[in-house]
């Protein structure tokens, strides 16, 4: 860059503290005795928040279950066998017993969680197509490109909805059944199924397209399901709130998780008696054993947990504070000496003087 | 030719010519007006003083190298003769004179723009992954966001440019009056060239014979009119083919250091990208190897379609983000502030003549802080360039000897008045008057005396009213004359032949004779009515460091002087050797003088010259003085200034043959013996002569470490080229930065050399500001720019550079990891648009904090504790060996300052970055699988949230430590980028369906920030980020400090005075333990038995005469005849008004 010479002195600004440099600043300084409260506070705070966040956390009830059969260990691992291919048998199912010696303290939450299973995988993660999740006619007749190659059936229908994620939805379905006495009757904990997505989701970002004459059966004609679907998805549910685009299940499932191991909401037990937890007794899980996960070497668990202030259990957050706590502490005590030593040092070289 | 008509052909029909060269009228011309004109051939030259700006004539153009321009320098060079006819427009058919030096026209802009700008490599390669985003389906970042950011810093940095060029544009005109109709002929003269000090062509007028033209009657583009105020003139070459312009191209463009360092280390990210990538890809292979067929809820044919070589372009985008995008244009727009900082600042203003400092490049802002070898020029860089008559001897009394009480007074002069001459400066000395009326015994010598001042000179006076002003090509001989005029003695009118004074009130003429040239070593005789008056050359006035001058005369008889005449009139048609036998022949008559007395001048030292030399050599700065003048003058200004002290003991070199000084050389390195290479308290002194056998390629290795030994150095008689070839030696080597500071012509080329040029922008012309980087107006300003801003500019200018560098990491390494957990599929864990926004938004104003307003610490401080230069001198924190060495595009200062050693510092900001996104990767394993508090459950934008919500704050944390001093706009820059991004994530998150942007985002603020997790970890991770850097900080504040931690406790202590340790610290543990080896030089203790050092006090004279004038001294006495007014006639006055208006 070059200036013109004749330039000089033209257009000087006036002489404000900003163009001779001398705003006034805060020049901190860090050392020792600075340091030293900081890390000691900081040090206690982390550790004190730590230990609070630990027994919150250690506060949280979980119980889960590995159902995926595959080691022969479970009454699932009938259907595990049967469905080593990419289509189970239809109608496998298997159960859970468990028993809660004591109250399983409520909210309780029900949870499904696939390990190995790699929903952030880019391919996988880009093949949707949000436009047409979100009810834009157009979209559900021509879906992205992203979505191929589940864009087109086989007969040359739009799929919808398209895509990957929707295409391997999880279509496990699980019912709790509750023994109050031993030897007595099942009864059904009724699992509440809605308000599992997050309510932008389900109330902003999915969408039917324009319901046809009342129906939304119509509005999906001359689409085709997923391939590895058995049921078009205005079938989700009869509920039609919960159909189509946004069947809970689907808008959850569509949330694609970070890591290879995630789990998923499946529903909250709030109602009627169980409103404050799972009360003692045997228990019984019917699961409806569909997903294929022994392919790539994954697994599913059926998870009970409770909630506390912070979410969900993660006992590790906890641990993170008390280290970093501790840690302070530590470094503390090592500023501590190199304070004092050279404060001493300071103090006879000025007594030299 | 008329006169009153003052302009030659060519210029009627074209008013808007500007700048022209004109073609005086030649000496002989012995027509009216030409005469007026010939007094101009001395005056008017390419350094011309400005006194009267004429309108036709116009001020010095700049310059900006472009393409274009070299190649029609090449062209033109070659050119052929050219055919100038007077008043004939039609049958010249040149270039037009109109000059725009703006590097773009509106159509050439955008082609040229963008040309110059997809040269840069780090714009190529963003180019370049735009176009990759055009690939369907190979990007995981989308099409445009890439795009965007690029267009966007492409609109700034053209923006940028146009604001720039917009001054460069030149329009200037020529105000011309009527044409000489009568005039008819041409001119034949040689092409379009760039030699200065050449021209050759002939001057045919119709009737008359043939004139030669030279160069002495050339007057270039940009000189100025001083005596006169009309000339006529020919034009010869216009606009782009004017020797100015043709000179004008300025040499290769100048790049800094760190410049080269960050080019290295982007070339590193880039190497670190690809290798980022081809793991990646492996990674991704061997993933695939093993989950690769039997997952089948990923879409199969994906497995196979896409080749290695598609998967390395998708990772290269995903990761590309690690070459800082805005880097270039943050820096652009730092440097282009730093710039303005150096010119708006009122400490560089000299106020006499209403001139700032101007930084006339901002490439090398940062390398003003690294300058370790400073070459001055001395004349009109040193010294004002302005003598004065300080004192004189008459008849052995000396007069005028109360420098101690004025130069007392003098130095209190502030600044601005420095340079002008002022009463307290003038010769001041009632007695000298009261002898010379009191009839005091000495009375006739002391008449004798003036009278010889006011006639002996070349001077020519000139009325303004009733004042007399003195036009002198040598500024010792107007002194001079100004000095007899204030003992009344005055100088009135000069003819060629006479010359009157008035005395007393008396008036008397005197006829000249003869004008004995002066020659450096006999002196400059006239012979006027007989009496041989002499100005001989001097004696020495014992340690008054001033030019002497010894003034002697001898009556001659009329018999005597025509035996005498005779004689020179033979010797000065002798065909060879003439000059030798002139001197023989003035020889014979220069005997027997008369001793009157002598004078001493001063050319005064510009004001705080010996602080600002004091000042610098604490900073560890070496200075070489390399200048023209003679020997003596050069070691007395030397003195004065304090660059040499007196008991420094001097190697003097002067020496006649190669041998003799490879000798001399040789033992005087002998002589040191183990404290060659070391800085020794030593002054070696040496002129052009022996410089030209000592830089003979055999000698020069040990010249240079002998010259390297020693605290100053002096080069004296030297060439203009011979300035050059000393700092070209110097800079190549030493690794080492140098700076070169003159006013004159004679120093263009050691200025266009150095790494940095500086032009002291005053009275000598505009060439030397020119051709520099920088313009000061007085050498002491010097300080301020080295010591305060060229600190600052360092500091500034890599931390920026390195934070860029930092933040970028910390973000997109993120992704590496990310990468681990997604089956190095290429997924992104951000959204796509924060990730190109993060540059261009969230994180861009902590960088131009840092490199704006970032102080180490306070000019007073800088000032005053000069060693604080030694920090950013040495550079280690920031130089191509540190980053070699893992050649870091993370070597750097951020983590480097201070205990921790190399490998910290070209680690650290890695390590950190690493640190943190690995910290932020353990933030993943954390929040594993994180639920809310309804239970809900989350996605990988939501825990990507997370993590660029904490890289953002740790980032701006990370600059805030940075940061030694916060101001309001570090306040702004820091805390607003965090509110920006937070502010952004809200609004983000509400666009879809809306705006068909990002539908993954909708909702997450609600989410994220409503999360307890989110804000437990908001305080935990920048934390842990940052907690390691406050501690070393703070045990190195405590245990290891430097210099500048003690001046920025005494700062913020506000306490004033700092009784700092300064040569001898207290103890090499507390602190400067860096600093401390540099600026004390070694006591030296060297014998030498070599003759060339003189230990012996400063001695010498000289008296300042204009050289390689092409002109000699009789001719230009001869010229002038003052009782005439300029050319008589009607039209000067009106011209004059005109000029006016």
């Amino acid at each position: 860059m070059t200036w013109s010479a004749t330039a000089r002195g033209a257009h000087q600004p006036d002489n404000t503290a900003f163009t001779q440099q001398r705003l006034p600043a805060w020049q901190p300084l860090l050392s020792a005795s600075i340091a030293l409260p900081l890390f000691f506070c900081a040090g206690l705070a982390f550790i004190g928040l730590g230990l609070g966040l630990y027994y919150s956390s250690n506060g949280i009830k979980e119980l889960e279950y590995d159902y995926t059969g595959d080691l022969g260990t479970s009454n699932c691992s009938v259907c595990a066998a049967a469905g080593q291919g990419r289509s189970p048998p239809p109608r496998c199912s298997c159960a859970w017993y468990f028993s809660l010696p004591e109250l399983f303290q409520g909210p309780v939450y029900l949870y499904y969680e696939l390990t190995n299973f790699y929903q952030n995988y880019r391919r996988y993660g880009v093949s949707r197509d949000d436009e047409q999740l979100s009810g834009l006619p157009s979209a559900l007749r021509h879906p992205a490109n992203e979505c191929a190659p589940y864009q087109l059936s086989a007969a040359g229908l739009p799929i919808a909805p398209c895509g990957a994620i929707a295409n391997s939805l999880f279509n496990d379905s699980f019912s709790l059944w509750h023994q109050r006495r031993a030897g007595g009757p099942y009864v059904e904990v009724p699992l509440d199924r809605t308000g599992i997505a997050w309510w932008t989701d389900y109330h902003v970002k999915f969408r039917n397209p324009p319901l046809v004459n009342g129906s939304l059966a119509l509005a999906f004609q001359g689409t085709a399901p997923p391939p590895n679907w058995h049921r078009p998805v205005y079938d989700l549910s009869t509920d039609p709130n919960n159909t189509g685009f946004i069947n809970q299940d689907f808008v959850v499932w569509m949330r694609t998780a970070a890591l290879p191991t995630f789990r998923k909401l499946y529903a909250r037990i709030r109602q009627g008696n169980y409103s404050t937890g799972l009360p003692r007794g045997a228990y019984r899980v019917n699961i409806t054993y569909n997903y294929p996960v022994r392919a790539f070497g994954g697994h599913k668990l059926i998870i009970f947990s409770s909630i506390s202030w912070m979410g969900g259990k993660n006992p590790f957050l906890g641990i993170a504070y008390l280290v970093v706590g501790s840690l302070c502490i530590l470094m503390g005590f090592v500023m501590l000496v190199v304070y004092i030593r050279y404060q001493d040092q300071n103090d006879e070289d000025e007594d030299e003087e | 030719m008329k006169k009153g008509h003052r302009d030659a052909t060519l210029l009627d029909h074209e008013k808007k010519w500007d700048n022209l060269h004109f073609l005086t009228s030649p000496s002989d011309g012995g027509r009216e007006g030409w005469g007026a004109c010939g007094s101009e051939r001395s005056e008017v030259n390419r350094d011309q003083k400005i006194e009267r700006p004429c309108s036709f004539l116009c001020g010095p153009s700049e310059v900006e190298e472009t393409m274009g321009w070299r190649q029609s320098l090449q062209r033109t060079d070659m050119s052929k003769a050219r055919t100038i006819y007077l008043n004939e427009p039609l049958k010249n058919t040149f270039c037009k004179n109109s000059i725009s030096t703006a590097k773009y026209s509106v159509w050439s802009f955008l082609p040229l723009y963008l040309y110059l700008q997809f040269s840069k490599a780090a714009n190529a390669f963003f180019l370049f992954i735009t176009i990759l985003q055009q690939i369907p389906d190979v990007s995981p970042t989308g099409k445009y966001t890439t795009l965007l950011p690029l267009l966007v810093i492409l609109t700034i940095s053209g923006i940028k440019e146009v604001v720039e060029d917009h001054a460069l544009l030149e329009t200037a005109e020529m105000q011309t009056e009527k044409q000489l109709s009568s005039l008819s002929g041409k001119i034949e003269c040689e092409g379009p060239n760039c030699h200065f000090n050449s021209f050759t062509g002939t001057l045919h007028l119709n009737g008359s014979s043939p004139v030669p033209v030279g160069p002495e009657q050339v007057l270039l583009r940009g000189t100025q009119l001083k005596n006169t105020e009309w000339i006529l003139g020919i034009v010869v070459y216009t606009g782009l083919e004017t020797k100015f312009m043709q000179n004008s191209v300025k040499s290769l463009l100048k790049r800094s250091s760190v410049e080269k360092v960050t080019n290295l280390q982007i070339l590193v990210l880039f190497l670190l990208l690809l290798v980022m990538s081809l793991v990646s890809c492996v990674g991704g292979m061997l993933w695939k190897d093993k989950h690769g067929v039997d997952i089948w809820y990923i879409v199969k044919k994906e497995h196979n379609t896409h080749s290695f070589g598609f998967d390395i372009l998708m990772f290269i985008i995903l990761y590309h983000n690690l070459i800082p995008i805005s880097l270039l244009v943050t820096l652009e727009i730092v440097k282009y502030i730093q710039a303005l900082f150096i010119n708006w600042d009122e400490d560089m203003h000299y106020k006499a003549n209403n001139v700032y400092a101007m930084a006339r490049t901002s490439n090398l802002n940062e390398e003003l802080g690294q300058v370790k070898y400073l070459f001055s020029d001395k004349t009109g860089t040193l010294t004002c360039n302005i003598m004065t008559l300080k004192k004189c001897t008459i008849a052995g009394i000396t007069y005028g000897d109360q420098s101690s009480r004025s130069d007392a007074g003098g130095r209190k002069l502030s600044q601005s008045q420095a340079c002008s001459v002022t009463e307290a400066y003038e010769f001041n000395d009632p007695t000298l008057l009261r002898n010379l009326k009191n009839n005091h015994p000495t009375k006739a010598c002391i008449k004798e005396f003036l009278t010889l001042l006011c006639v002996c000179h070349t001077v020519v006076p000139k009325r303004d009213g009733n004042n007399i002003n003195y036009q002198a090509s040598s500024p010792d001989e107007a002194a001079l004359v100004k000095g007899a005029k204030k003992l009344g003695f005055v100088f009135t009118t000069r003819t060629p032949y006479s010359v009157t004074i008035e005395a007393m009130g008396e008036e008397f003429t005197f006829e000249i004779l003869n004008v004995l040239e002066f020659s450096s070593f006999c002196a400059y005789v006239q012979a006027v009515k007989c009496v041989l008056f002499c100005v001989a050359l001097p004696l020495f006035l014992k340690q008054c460091r001033l030019r002497t001058l010894c003034v002697a005369y001898i009556d001659l008889t009329e018999a005597e002087y025509q035996q005498w005449l005779v004689k020179y009139k033979e010797a000065s048609t002798v065909v060879q050797d003439r000059t030798q036998s002139l001197e023989d022949c003035y020889d014979t008559i220069e005997r027997k003088f008369l001793l009157l007395g002598a004078t001493a001048i001063e050319d005064r030292l510009q004001a705080r010259v010996p602080e600002t030399i004091t000042s610098l050599l604490k900073a560890n700065i070496r200075i070489w003085v390399l200048t023209g003048d003679k020997q003596e003058t050069a070691i007395n200004i030397a003195y004065s200034c304090k660059l040499l002290s007196g008991q420094m003991p001097r190697i003097q070199l002067n020496t006649d043959s190669l041998e003799a000084t490879q000798e001399v050389i040789n033992q005087s390195c002998q002589d040191l013996g183990t404290l060659l290479g070391k800085e020794n308290d030593l002054a070696l002194i040496i002129d052009g002569k022996t410089l030209k056998h000592a830089l003979h390629s055999e000698v020069k290795k040990n010249f240079l470490s002998l010259a390297l030994s020693c605290r100053a150095v002096l080069c004296c008689r030297l060439s203009p080229l011979q300035k050059a070839e000393i700092v070209d030696l110097v800079k190549k080597h030493v690794r080492a930065i140098t700076l070169a500071i003159g006013d004159g012509a004679n120093d263009v080329g050691m200025i266009q050399t150095a790494h940095i040029g500086v032009g002291i922008s005053g009275n000598e012309g505009m060439l030397a500001t020119n051709n520099s980087d920088y313009a000061i107006a007085q050498f002491s300003y010097l300080e301020k720019l080295l010591l305060v801003h060229g600190a600052w500019n360092y500091f500034r200018v890599t931390k920026c550079i390195l934070y860029c560098f930092y933040k970028n990491v910390v973000l997109y390494i993120i992704e590496l990891w990310f990468a681990f957990m997604n089956g190095f599929s290429g997924q992104i864990i951000f959204d796509r648009w924060c990730i190109s926004l993060y540059n261009l938004v969230f994180t861009s104003l902590p960088p131009f904090t840092l490199g704006i307003c970032e102080q180490c610490c306070s000019q007073e401080s800088l000032l005053r504790h000069p060693q604080l230069y030694t920090i950013s001198q040495t550079g280690d924190t920031f130089n191509i060996k540190v980053s070699r060495r893992f050649s870091a595009g993370l070597s750097s200062r951020l983590l480097s300052e201070g205990p921790l050693d190399s490998m910290c510092k070209c680690f650290g900001p890695l390590l950190h970055s690493l640190l943190v996104a690995h910290k932020n990767a353990g933030a993943c394993l954390i929040l594993e699988d994180m639920v809310l508090q309804g239970g809900h459950t989350t996605d990988y934008l939501f825990l990507g949230n997370f993590i660029y919500t904490y890289v953002v704050v740790t980032v701006c944390l990370k600059a805030g430590l940075e940061t030694l001093s916060w101001n309001k706009f570090s306040h702004l820059g820091i805390w607003g980028s965090i509110a920006m991004w937070l502010v952004f994530f809200a609004v983000y998150s509400f666009l879809w369906p809306t705006i068909p942007i990002s539908p993954e985002m909708t909702g997450q603020v609600n989410m994220v920030l409503v999360c307890p997790y989110f804000w437990l970890g908001f305080f935990i991770v920048p934390f842990v980020c940052l907690i390691q850097n406050v501690m070393w900080k703070s045990i190195r504040n405590t245990c290891k400090r430097t210099l500048l931690e003690e001046v920025r406790e005494m700062e913020s202590s506000r306490i004033q005075e700092l009784d700092l340790p300064r040569d001898s610290e207290k103890s090499p543990r507390t602190e400067t333990a860096n600093l401390q080896k540099s600026p004390s030089p070694q006591p030296c203790e060297v014998v030498f038995r070599n003759n060339s050092v003189d230990l012996g006090n400063p001695q010498g004279s000289a008296f300042s005469q204009v050289e390689q004038t092409g002109i000699s001294q009789e001719e230009l006495v001869r010229a002038y005849d003052t009782t005439k007014s300029m050319p008589v006639g009607t039209v000067p006055s009106a011209l004059s008004k005109a000029v006016l208006e």
